[in-house]
């Protein structure tokens, strides 16, 4: 091993890798085992990847064809089943991931200057991943992956002047059809992959560049000259990243094997609409929110108030660290403490009610 | 100022004034006054002036016809003597036969009918001649039922329209309105010479008809003139029965053609499923136990019949037991996450073997019915093979779970004491 590392040493100069390596550490306090949650997004990201691609193998983007090829990796392919239900299981967990490491910055408030692009990055990586889950969704060509497009679609119609392009846009046509199927297929497995290839890298490098933020008290203590113990990053934190991510392999095994992902029926355009259509877990309390709304806001249609509300605390979302200004200061800033209390509370409780009305 | 609001308000006034003058003259020079409605609404007996207001909302009355077009007469005077002159073509209240005549005269008239409505048969009254009620009004009964029976005669509603009495749904209580009134029925016979029951309504509700037609909004199923005709009512021949059941159940009507039944059963598909009390039929009703309908017949152990017919209720019982299990295991499979739509797909084909056997027992062939249920067993022996394949698969998979969380249990406690002693090594 000595001698390959040696013999590639010769011909990249690998030293100043080998000194980042050795130098790179992480901060050891209270609030660290936060850190653990971007490393773990990575690994569930790079499941979904590998996941992915072998499903590819089977998979047949067609509205002919979807539903038999899914039907066939689950029940012909050796260890198709698993592979299947490790993807959807590992994409839910992805994005529970996502979100806990959002939340877990927002609170740490690590967004503050400088890791403003950080934070943005971050956020369009959760979007990303938003996108990810409402694409691959439609794939099975199943009933209720079907409708719930048709009425996902539907709610991006109601957007403000290009609403009816971009649901056309995002159809393919008029209705959801097999030309969905195909546009969804691309921004699955091309379109998204390249943009989260680039945002992945960009926040990679901008957390390898700046190191791992500590939190606004502790960051006031070392300004008053304290020290802070490090950890090295390796092996001591990538060890504890790993046998992290061997428990989270080991949770995707029992889920797969005892709560495998259902099929359904296959989708027919004709069906009546099947009882129970709503989103995923993570639209629903956008989704119950649209359906609590009164019809119409001050003379706007009520759907329409619901999706710019989204859409501008979207843009809130990635503007927080030039909104939080006290933050910027590494002075505590409750207020956004507060906020995020708030959205934490109003993201839990109506993804329940949304749960339970349906 | 003052003269001004005085002069826009005589202008506004003025303009009123010509306007209601004016809409005053569109209207007479449109409706012109109808003696007949005059008098009779302004009328203290109820039976004289309700007609008036019944036939305002009567499909005639909306296509413009009036009094004078069935009772004659002339409505451009008030005076009573004048306006029910005979000599002014006065025909007075039609009875009888002369209402079947009255509408027979737009009703029979192709021409005629085209233009108001071109889709509606014209040979009613003919119909109504051949039916029980015409032949009887032909001999003078004046009790029968003719148009104005049924349709009314003044408040006249389209048959698609829910409140008229001849709507599929409301067809029973008014045929009933005679048929289920011993009174009414005192005295008429059937063409045998017995007494016309007047319990076919009471039996008519306790069918599947009457279920599928009024608890299920099927308003294609049958009610009284859909086995009895309507304007040609008259109770189906014996020989007409199992045409006039077979006019929707093809299939049965056509297998028990083939049957040996057929030329024994006096009254055809009545003599197991009743005339107008229709009941929901069961596989109990085959067999050899003293319940069942074959029983009747066939009560001797060396009877072809009795053989045949436990021959027919084994077989069917054979695949309904078999389709129970494995409906129970392929839901069992579902239930446990295995992906088994192929099999249930196959078990809903199952079930329409069923139907099909239960179809094949009015053949009252057994080796038909065993035919279609064979065909079912064999399509269950492979739903099982999936069925019990897949359970063993799960089983699999959970044992490959277990040696894979032993592996990884194994790598963690590894790399947990790597980072103690680190740790320790640190300190």
């Amino acid at each position: 091993m000595a001698r390959i590392i040696d013999w590639v040493d010769d011909r990249l100069n690998l030293s100043d890798v080998r000194h980042f390596i050795a130098e790179k550490g992480v901060p050891i306090h209270t609030q660290k085992i936060w850190y653990y949650l971007g490393g773990m997004t990575l690994f569930l990201f790079l499941v979904q990847v590998a996941s992915g691609i072998l499903l590819l193998l089977y998979y047949r983007p067609s509205a002919d064809e979807a539903y038999e090829s899914v039907q066939f990796i689950v029940t012909q392919v050796e260890f198709g089943w698993l592979i299947r239900n490790i993807h959807s299981w590992s994409a839910n967990l992805l994005i529970l991931a996502v979100f806990a490491h959002l939340f877990s910055v927002f609170f740490l408030k690590a967004y503050r200057k400088p890791r403003e692009l950080t934070w943005i990055t971050g956020v369009l990586l959760l979007f990303v991943m938003l996108g990810f889950g409402f694409s691959g969704y439609l794939l099975p060509w199943n009933e209720l992956a079907f409708f719930a497009t048709k009425v996902g679609t539907g709610i991006a119609g109601a957007v403000p002047i290009i609403g009816g392009p971009l649901m056309r846009f995002l159809r393919g046509g008029d209705d959801v059809t097999g030309a969905t199927l195909s546009r969804f297929y691309a921004l699955h497995i091309a379109i998204l992959p390249a943009i989260t290839t680039l945002l992945v890298a960009a926040h990679l490098l901008f957390v390898q560049r700046q190191g791992m933020s500590v939190p606004i008290p502790i960051a006031q203590r070392l300004k008053r000259g304290e020290r802070l113990r490090q950890m090295p990053f390796f092996p001591d934190y990538i060890l504890r990243d790993v046998l992290l991510w061997y428990v989270a392999v080991a949770l995707l095994a029992a889920l797969a094997a005892f709560y495998p992902w259902e099929l359904g029926r296959k989708a027919d355009a004709f069906a009546p609409v099947p009882p129970g259509i709503r989103p995923e877990w993570y639209f629903l309390a956008m989704f119950h929110t649209l359906k609590l709304l009164p019809s119409h806001i001050l003379g706007i249609e009520g759907e329409v108030v619901g999706v710019v509300g989204f859409g501008l605390a979207a843009v809130a979302l990635l503007l927080v660290p030039f909104l939080d200004q006290r933050a910027a200061r590494e002075e505590p800033s409750p207020l956004f403490t507060a906020l995020g209390i708030g959205g934490l509370v109003y993201f839990v409780v109506l993804t329940i009610i949304g749960h339970l009305a349906s | 100022m003052t003269r001004l609001s005085t002069r826009f308000a005589a202008r506004v006034m003025g303009l009123l004034f010509l306007g209601g003058v004016m809409s005053a003259q569109h209207v007479s020079a449109q409706v012109p006054v109808d003696g007949c409605v005059t008098c009779h609404a302004g009328l203290t007996q109820s039976e004289l002036s309700s007609p008036v207001s019944a036939f305002r909302t009567d499909v005639h009355s909306e296509r413009g016809f009036r009094c004078v077009d069935c009772h004659g007469g002339d409505p451009t005077t008030q005076d009573k003597a004048r306006a029910k002159d005979p000599a002014r073509g006065y025909r007075g209240k039609p009875r009888g036969a002369q209402i079947v005549t009255t509408c027979a005269r737009c009703h029979s008239d192709a021409g005629l009918m085209r233009t108001f409505a071109p889709a509606q048969r014209v040979d009613q009254a003919a119909e109504y001649a051949t039916s029980a009620h015409g032949i009887r009004l032909a001999t003078g009964d004046q009790n029968v039922a003719t148009c104005a029976s049924c349709h009314h005669a003044h408040g006249i509603r389209r048959v698609k329209d829910a409140r008229a009495p001849v709507f599929p749904t409301n067809v029973a209580a008014l045929c009933a309105s005679c048929h289920s009134d011993p009174q009414h029925m005192k005295g008429y016979t059937s063409s045998g010479g017995a007494s016309i029951p007047t319990s076919q309504r009471d039996d008519y509700e306790k069918s599947v008809h009457f279920t599928a037609l009024t608890r299920q909004n099927d308003l294609s199923a049958p009610t009284c003139n859909d086995c009895h005709g309507n304007h040609g009512a008259a109770p189906p021949g014996v020989d007409a029965v199992s045409n006039v059941c077979g006019t929707c159940h093809a299939v049965f009507a056509a297998k028990f053609a083939t049957s040996a039944h057929s030329q024994i059963f006096d009254r055809a598909c009545v003599e197991c499923h009743s005339n107008h009390a229709v009941l929901t039929t069961s596989d109990e009703m085959i067999g050899t136990s003293k319940d069942t309908l074959c029983w009747t017949c066939h009560e001797a152990a060396d009877d072809a019949g009795f053989v045949g017919a436990g021959r027919m209720r084994t077989s069917i019982e054979s695949l309904k037991t078999a389709l129970a299990a494995n409906s129970d295991l392929i839901a069992r499979a579902r239930n446990a996450g295995m992906e088994v739509s192929d099999e249930e797909l196959a078990l809903a084909e199952v079930r329409t073997k069923l139907t099909q056997a239960r179809t094949e027992i009015h053949t009252f062939d057994p080796a038909a019915v065993d035919q279609v249920v064979n065909e079912g067993l064999k399509a269950l022996t492979a739903v099982e093979l999936a069925g019990n394949q897949a359970l063993a698969d799960l089983q699999y998979r959970r044992r490959g779970l277990f040696i894979s969380l032993v592996a990884i249990l194994l790598v963690v406690v590894g790399l947990f004491l790597k980072i103690r002693e680190l740790n320790l090594r640190r300190q």
